[in-house]
């Protein structure tokens, strides 16, 4: 047996008692953020939490390898996502990590694993795909930036301890040279937070609006006018390792189409056959997809825009199959049912399909990463910078 | 033998990416059997190369690429039919052409004998007449053949029902690598022409328009390659094959059908090789039973498997 086996039998056996089974029968997204809370605890305690953290921290030290491993093991006991903690371990941790002052990465990294969580506030209603047009301003005065602006997008923003957020200082020179880096503490005065309720019943977004909210100088990340780069460390965090264990659920959830066609007695229609053998092909590529990117990366191989064709390929994957669910649901899909918080492939057709374009639209839209794909990929010619009328 | 794939690639692509698309047929059937490749898939004790269906994949998508003509696909079917038949099996190694019922007889007038397939009977026969077909695929040439009968029986009853199932696997997977190839040909083709290509005052390529469609093309494309490596094992079962060729047909086939589109007039032409990759993945798609057949079949199969669990 390899160390990845021992470790898949450890990590396997470890889930098979301590997962739980009943996750998705949370009745309010305040019950789902209570067991995510609890299953990090767990996780933490067993070591399985911040898989990619160094060596140092209890945890940590896992070769990427081994950090597959371990996802590949929760995809497959339909544990709970890590939705909660999810910009603590990976976005928060990589900016601290990466950028944060000594001080900065002794005060924090260590509340990240005892539960603190927190939200990232970069996006804006200006500034969607075009993130470096960010105009929330934050103003020096003596020891603290004074910040106005309003923040959009941010994920579980209503239930975060602190945030990573991306101001403008300056409005000279180009746009990204004017942006600032700084951690802001959620319970500060002056900070308002809304969720937004989606289409398909969650809240899993909040806006976020900023009145005179004081940020001491000291929760500044790098320099005064070096956000953009602090916030490219941020967005590079994590690149790969997600897709792979969505794409597996995804491939596990092609069950719960199986049930919807013998319950429907579809179980000898050629037609519905066929689209769910065509589907089945789909979601396998997409997983074997995901496999080879992170295998090209461990090998050092991975190319710039390698990770937006997994994106795009695994998002259309996810409409196909809520579509397919919902199309073969019919009219019962149409009655709408509680949904199930955190669960892309909860097999509530209407609320999974609404919920898929999610993974279209969040992270950069499908319409920017084809962009990413033709310029970076294919070498066809970047858009024009500049604009006429 | 452990197959280096980045290595047998570098030389299949050598051996057939120099002489321009579509090679002569009979210089392209001497380099493929001086480069042993008719050997890779055969094992070791029986004077092959040991090699497993990977390697197939990596000479089938370069035969692919190049629109090679021929029937190497016939040949390596042929060849899992006849290990174990020794002197048949050695012939067929050192490039005698034989052609094989399952893939409609491709260059049964260069062949003496025919691999038949049928229920609970496989048979190497002679083959009596050959009647060429026009096909609209211009680099392969079928036949409607008869044969005189008093062959060899290769095997019969449920052994025969499980060689067939191995030479459908082996068509399959070359089928599949053939259009992969051809497909990744033809959008490399289509890239560099939307990069030259000029109107209102500016690259095609810069067309957003343009470069999203063939972005698409690209992610299809990259994840029906890393499907067919992942299927590429001897373990895979014959139902997760037929699906993976009718997935890989069908994203070379939107790839062929855009390369024209994209090509505008010229694409048009016969002059011009688009037609010749889009007929080539179109005849790849019918062969080895059309793709309404897999995809109904790994359904059942998706099925089946869900219920057991």
């Amino acid at each position: 047996m390899t160390d990845l086996d021992t470790l898949r039998d450890q990590v396997r056996t470890w889930l098979d008692a301590e997962a739980p089974r009943d996750w998705r029968a949370a009745a309010s997204h305040e019950a789902f953020v209570a067991s995510q809370r609890h299953w990090f605890g767990k996780l933490v305690a067993a070591g399985y939490a911040n898989p990619h953290w160094p060596a140092e921290w209890p945890g940590g030290g896992r070769s990427l390898a081994e950090q597959k491993v371990i996802y590949e093991e929760l995809a497959r006991a339909d544990a709970p996502r890590l939705l909660l903690s999810f910009v603590s371990t990976f976005h928060a941790f990589a900016t601290l990590h990466e950028c944060g002052s000594a001080d900065q990465k002794a005060r924090y990294l260590h509340r990240i694993l005892e539960g603190e969580t927190w939200c990232q506030g970069f996006s804006e209603p200006g500034a969607g795909s075009d993130l470096a047009a960010v105009k929330t301003r934050a103003e020096r005065r003596g020891d603290v930036y004074v910040v106005n602006g309003q923040k959009i997008w941010s994920t579980m923003a209503q239930y975060a301890d602190r945030c990573l957020l991306l101001v403008r200082t300056s409005s000279d020179g180009v746009k990204q040279a004017g942006l600032t880096f700084l951690l802001m503490d959620m319970k500060a005065p002056g900070v308002t937070v809304r969720p937004i309720h989606q289409i398909q019943g969650d809240e899993e977004f909040a806006e976020i609006f900023l009145d005179n909210v004081e940020v001491p100088v000291t929760e500044r990340v790098g320099d005064e006018g070096a956000g953009w780069a602090v916030a490219q460390a941020t967005l590079a965090s994590e690149r790969g390792l997600t897709l792979m264990e969505l794409a597996y659920r995804m491939r596990g959830a092609m069950r719960r189409l199986c049930d919807l066609v013998r319950a429907n007695g579809r179980g000898n229609d050629a037609g519905v056959l066929r689209d769910l053998g065509r589907l089945g092909a789909q979601v396998d590529a997409v997983c074997a997809l995901a496999d080879r990117f992170l295998e090209n990366r461990m090998n050092g191989r991975e190319r710039l825009g390698d990770a937006s064709i997994v994106k795009n390929a695994y998002s259309r994957a996810l409409r196909a199959w809520s579509e397919l669910g919902l199309r073969l649901g019919a009219m019962a899909a149409q009655y709408r049912d509680a949904i199930s918080f955190g669960d892309l492939n909860s097999g509530n057709w209407m609320a999974d399909f609404m919920n898929s374009y999610a993974w279209t639209i969040a992270g950069g839209s499908e319409e920017v990463q084809r962009n990413i794909i033709a310029e970076r990929v294919l070498d066809m010619p970047r858009e024009p910078k500049g604009w006429m009328l | 033998v452990s197959l280096d794939r980045d290595e047998l690639q570098d030389s299949a692509r050598k051996a057939f990416g120099e002489d321009g698309l579509v090679p002569d047929a009979a210089q392209s059937w001497a380099r493929l059997v001086e480069m042993g490749w008719f050997m890779m898939t055969v094992p070791e004790d029986l004077g092959g190369l040991g090699m497993g269906p990977e390697a197939v994949g990596v000479i089938h998508t370069e035969l692919g690429r190049a629109l090679v003509p021929g029937s190497a696909i016939a040949q390596m079917v042929a060849i899992e039919a006849l290990a174990g038949h020794g002197d048949w099996l050695e012939r067929a190694m050192a490039g005698e052409p034989v052609t094989v019922s399952l893939c409609h007889a491709l260059d049964a007038d260069r062949a003496g004998y025919s691999v038949q397939v049928a229920p609970g009977r496989v048979t190497l026969e002679p083959i009596a007449t050959a009647t060429q077909r026009d096909t609209w695929d211009q680099t392969r040439r079928l036949f409607d053949i008869t044969t005189s009968g008093d062959g060899i029986v290769l095997a019969e009853g449920a052994e025969a029902d499980a060689l067939a199932d191995r030479l459908r696997a082996v068509l399959l997977i070359a089928l599949a690598a053939d259009s992969l190839g051809a497909a990744d040909a033809i959008l490399a083709m289509t890239i560099e022409y939307l990069k030259v290509r000029r109107q209102f005052d500016r690259p095609l390529a810069l067309f957003q328009a343009l470069k999203h469609r063939v972005a698409d093309l690209k992610v299809a494309l990259t994840a029906a390659e890393a499907l067919f490596w992942s299927c590429c094992t001897p373990a895979a079962r014959l139902v997760d094959l037929g699906a993976l060729k009718a997935h890989a047909t069908s994203a070379a086939l939107r790839v062929a059908e855009e390369a024209i589109q994209l090509h505008g007039g010229i694409g048009l032409t016969a002059e011009h090789p688009c037609h010749l990759f889009l007929k080539r993945i179109l005849l790849n798609r019918a062969l080895g039973d059309d793709s309404d057949y897999w995809e109904e079949a790994a359904g059942r199969a998706l099925l089946d498997a869900s219920s057991r669990a």
